[in-house]
């Protein structure tokens, strides 16, 4: 595409240099609304899951990192010019990939694994950076050609190797559940850009066939993971000590819950890693049944406020994004609740904008400002829902 | 349109389906994890609920105090004395080693045991106290509690523990505690325990378990998911076990004990009017405070080996040839079923020859003319020989059955042994031999197949002291509401009972008493000496005596006795292990109880 061309189709979108009054109107609101409804909710149950005033700080500290989070949001969506996103996508994820090659050859050691990188002033989590980057390197590609048959196999080559490159690199750290996140958000992007049926389910079957070698691959932690899942009564004070401690806590938290900072489960410290990877199963405790609906559905909102977001797009890069994006914050929610309640194996995939952590939250910060900016500079524009 | 916005809008066109299958796929998702947040908490939330509160809550014992025993006056036999624990708590402590360093100079705990501590202590969680020494000393105590505070976790506890104030006076009665094992969970189904519970072993602390045991208490604490405590929910107090009061005299007891000192043997002291055991001794006995403190095993293996057997408690254990003791048994028997009255009189020859065999009377020579009253008295063997062959061995087995041998007296002490009292339908079943004729006569003189415990015997004289009235021997206190009620009541003729009194009276007061020598001082008796076999004697093969001088096979010596004889209190028998013969060596035992207890109590009570 040639500059003057870019040129006249920003002008015919009647989108290029909005000016920032105009920005500012076109901001999602609701998805903001929603997203600090979320958050602050998972305040208090955060508070309750650390045990009280006590630690405090562990709320402050999340709150601070909100607090940056809607910063980074809000600059993501406003600033930078209509395109810098989709120029600069390759860059940002060969960047990632960079560190997650430094991570893997010298990261330090966290929780065991190799994951973090430290700055001095924050541990960077390369694998949460590549979580964004690579759905903006996957919807720069299909955004520059245009697959109007379909996409076939050979035409798979390129973002096949883009998302296994990091995949592989991630699950060496180990990292089972974001490997599996990253290849599952990379499909869902390829399918939306039009990857013909047929492969898609010919993909499926050979990652199907492919799976007794990943489990041989594994490490024995992952597998007893996987093997607690189908019976967690076998190792009751073992492997399967997470999982029946998290269904008893929200099993017993009935319809309405125990009330606030009254979960025997959480404050008794049955619960494992209960502020962080099982929160929600203090939530579920504490507020019951009702409580736990009503987090599902403010997910639910989120999401389908992004989906629409994703068909107002007003070019295939945007569309893209928003695609990948939501399906990456989905993804994370259904993998965490599906793991707390037991029905997925306990791979470490926190709950988006509850579950402690600075990495998490300030990730999926940047994906919904890459999201509120494509809402922005959609073509139609106006307020929806 | 440009081409290029057309190509997107059929991309879009397209891409709109796909994202419709991906919220499609989302939503499904979502309806399956609130159908499963339904299952669990709507559906089995009370189960979940139920499962959170066994998380939270763990009930901790609160011990309860075992009753004590008294005797029948009160007077302590068993108590509950405080045992000082030194316990401390890892977690406050810091390390264990020099913890233990530093202590170790009030202590002197050994080395072998620091090496146990520690072991335990990496074991256990460290906010669980760690019991360091038991049985401390006083000065220990008051060593340690002056500067417990430079003893950051620890603290001294007290627990109670069995003691025995008066050592090892009744023993064997008493009995002692020991750690709970299969047996015991099984045969007190009704007590809940706990590894590492006690219980009783034997004696009164066994058989009165379910009653000295008392309840534990119940607190249910709110634990967190390590076991630490939280707070306290509920509590239910322990109920301590009410004190036993025991027919035992302790004084009596400790008498008997001190007259069968050094000696191997037991004596039983019944109140002939309800069946009340005042008295029970096993000798030689064992101190109880040795099974609450533990044994060496050279201590355990000598009690175990030592000839004189000091863990049986032969009152009820030790099964002994009545000897000449029975023949009172057999007086009655033949005047109640009319085959001798207090006319008939045999002649003694010093033997009687049956079926070309001779049975001896003790007496080489013989006794002369014989009837029952003189026969008694002197204890003429061929007198009884020629009783019993016209009474016959079944008829005298039902009799002695009705005096109390040859059963168990049913007292409810664990491991009392019934006696033996033969008959023909016993021979048949036991050798598949017919009874010979001969088999009578020396079961007449108590010797041959029968035996008896001492409180067999001392029941059977207590039978003869009422008038005929077999109680079953108690260790329970009979009341005024509840008078005992017999097992049996022998209704034998008052002449008859007159007549074999007489001679038991001359045992002791008669002019050729076997036992003349030893009449207690204040009051009349009346008594029957006796020698139980422990080797045949060989003269019976060969005609000629053999003199045994080895203590091993020297003959048992026992007595049996009761006195007032016009009133009767107390009811006695005496067997002394290879004593030799009753009226040397059981009579005098008797001789000193009856004295001490008349002395005591006067003769009318």
């Amino acid at each position: 595409m040639s500059a003057a061309s870019e040129e006249k189709n920003a002008l015919l979108l009647g989108t290029n240099k909005l000016a920032l009054q105009d920005r500012l109107s076109r901001f999602p609101t609701s998805l903001l609304l929603l997203l600090t409804i979320l958050t602050l909710g998972g305040l208090f149950v955060l508070y309750s899951a650390v045990g009280g005033s006590g630690n405090g700080d562990y709320v402050w500290r999340q709150a601070a990192r909100f607090g940056v989070g809607l910063a980074l949001m809000f600059s993501i969506a406003m600033f930078g010019g209509e395109k810098i996103y989709r120029r600069y996508a390759y860059l940002l994820y060969a960047i990632a990939l960079l560190l997650l090659i430094v991570v893997f050859l010298t990261g330090s050691i966290g929780m065991g694994a190799r994951r973090w990188l430290a700055l001095g002033f924050l541990n960077l989590q390369p694998s949460e950076l590549m979580k964004v980057t690579m759905v903006l390197a996957l919807a720069r590609y299909f955004h520059d050609r245009s697959f109007s048959q379909g996409i076939g196999f050979t035409n798979l080559f390129v973002p096949l190797l883009m998302i296994l490159l990091p995949t592989a690199l991630i699950i060496k750290q180990p990292d089972l559940g974001t490997s599996i996140l990253l290849v599952a958000v990379g499909m869902v992007v390829i399918v939306a850009a039009g990857l013909k049926w047929k492969v898609f389910i010919a993909v499926l079957s050979m990652i199907a066939a492919s799976l007794p070698l990943g489990w041989n691959m594994m490490h024995e932690y992952q597998r007893r993971r996987i093997l607690t899942l189908f019976s967690p009564e076998k190792d009751p004070l073992g492997a399967g000590y997470h999982i029946i401690q998290s269904k008893i806590a929200i099993g017993s938290g009935g319809i309405f819950g125990k009330g606030f900072m009254a979960g025997s489960q959480s404050q008794l410290n049955f619960l494992p890693e209960r502020h962080t990877d099982f929160i929600f199963s203090v939530l579920a405790e504490e507020w019951g049944f009702v409580g736990g609906l009503l987090l599902l559905s403010i997910y639910c909102l989120i999401i389908l406020r992004t989906l629409i977001i994703a068909t107002m797009a007003s070019d295939r890069f945007g569309l893209l994004t928003v695609v990948g994006l939501t399906a990456l914050f989905g993804f994370q929610v259904l993998v965490n609740m599906g793991m707390v309640i037991g029905l997925l194996p306990v791979v470490g995939i926190p709950l988006p904008m509850i579950s402690y952590g600075g990495s998490s939250m300030l990730t999926l910060m940047i994906a919904m400002g890459l999201m509120a900016r494509v809402s922005i500079y959609s073509k139609q524009h106006g307020r929806t829902i | 349109m440009s081409s290029l916005e057309n190509e997107y809008e059929n991309f879009k066109v397209d891409a709109q389906r796909r994202l419709l299958l991906l919220g499609g796929l989302f939503a499904g998702a979502a309806i399956l994890i609130g159908g499963r947040l339904f299952h669990l908490q709507v559906m089995n939330g009370g189960e979940y609920r139920s499962l959170a509160e066994d998380n939270r809550i763990s009930l901790q014992p609160i011990p309860t105090l075992r009753g004590r025993i008294l005797d029948r006056h009160g007077r302590i036999l068993v108590d509950n004395s405080p045992d000082f624990q030194l316990s401390v708590i890892p977690e406050l402590t810091g390390s264990i080693q020099a913890f233990l360093k530093r202590i170790q100079p009030y202590l002197d705990i050994p080395p072998d045991r620091i090496e146990k501590i520690v072991r335990q202590a990496h074991r256990q969680r460290s906010f669980l106290p760690l019991i360091i020494q038991s049985r401390l000393t006083w000065a220990q105590v008051n060593q340690i509690e002056s500067r417990i505070h430079t003893f950051p976790g620890a603290s001294i506890q007290v627990q109670t523990t069995r003691s025995y104030p008066n050592g090892d006076i009744a023993s064997h009665l008493l009995g002692y505690l020991g750690e709970v094992n299969d047996k015991d969970s099984l045969q007190f189904s009704s007590i809940p325990f706990r590894s590492g519970d006690t219980v009783g072993k034997t004696g009164m602390e066994r058989m009165f378990e379910l009653a000295l045991r008392g309840k534990e208490g119940v607190r249910e604490m709110e634990v967190n998911a390590v076991g630490r405590h939280i707070r306290e929910l509920k509590r239910q107090p322990a109920r301590p076990g009410p004190d036993l009061r025991l027919t035992i005299d302790v004084e009596l007891q400790a008498e008997a004990e001190r007259a069968l000192s050094g000696l191997s043997g037991s004596t039983v002291c019944l109140d002939p009017n309800n069946g009340e055991v005042l008295a029970m001794v096993s000798q030689p006995s064992y101190d109880p405070n040795q099974f609450i403190r533990g044994f060496t095993s050279d201590e355990w293996k000598r009690l175990v080996t030592d000839p004189k057997r000091p863990l049986i408690n032969k009152a009820i254990q030790g099964q002994y040839p009545p000897g000449s003791t029975f023949k009172m048994v057999v007086a009655l028997a033949a005047l109640k079923e009319g085959k001798i009255d207090a006319n008939t009189r045999h002649h003694c020859g010093g033997s009687v020859t049956r079926d070309n065999h001779t049975f001896y009377c003790w007496k080489n020579g013989g006794h002369g003319q014989m009837d029952i009253v003189s026969a008694l008295e002197q204890s003429c063997d061929v007198f009884f020989y020629k009783v019993s062959e016209s009474l016959g061995i079944d008829t005298l087995a039902r009799h002695a059955n009705a005096m109390g041998l040859g059963g168990l007296t049913g007292i409810g002490l664990e491991g009392e042994k019934p006696g033996l009292m033969p008959s023909r339908a016993w021979k048949k079943a036991t050798s598949g031999h017919a009874w010979y004729p001969g088999e009578t006569l020396v079961t007449a003189i108590g010797q041959g197949a029968v035996l008896a415990t001492p409180l067999q015997l001392a029941n059977m004289v207590a039978t003869v002291a009422n008038g005929g009235r077999l109680y079953r021997p108690t260790f329970s206190l009979t009341t005024k509401e509840q008078p005992p009620t017999p097992m049996h009541i022998n209704a034998f003729h008052s002449a008859h009972l007159a007549l074999v009194r007489k001679g038991l009276i001359a045992v002791l007061h008669g002019k050729s008493g076997t036992a003349r020598q030893f009449k207690p001082e204040k009051v009349m008796a009346a008594g029957k000496t006796g020698t139980s076999q422990v080797v045949r004697h060989k003269r019976e093969k060969s005609g000629k005596l053999i003199k045994e001088d080895n203590e091993r096979f020297k003959d048992h010596a026992l007595f049996v006795a009761y006195a007032p004889v016009d009133n009767p209190r107390i009811a006695i028998s005496v067997i002394v292990e290879h004593g030799g013969h009753g009226s040397t060596a059981a009579a005098p035992v008797a001789k000193r109880i009856m004295d001490f207890y008349f002395d005591k109590y006067g003769i009318t009570g």
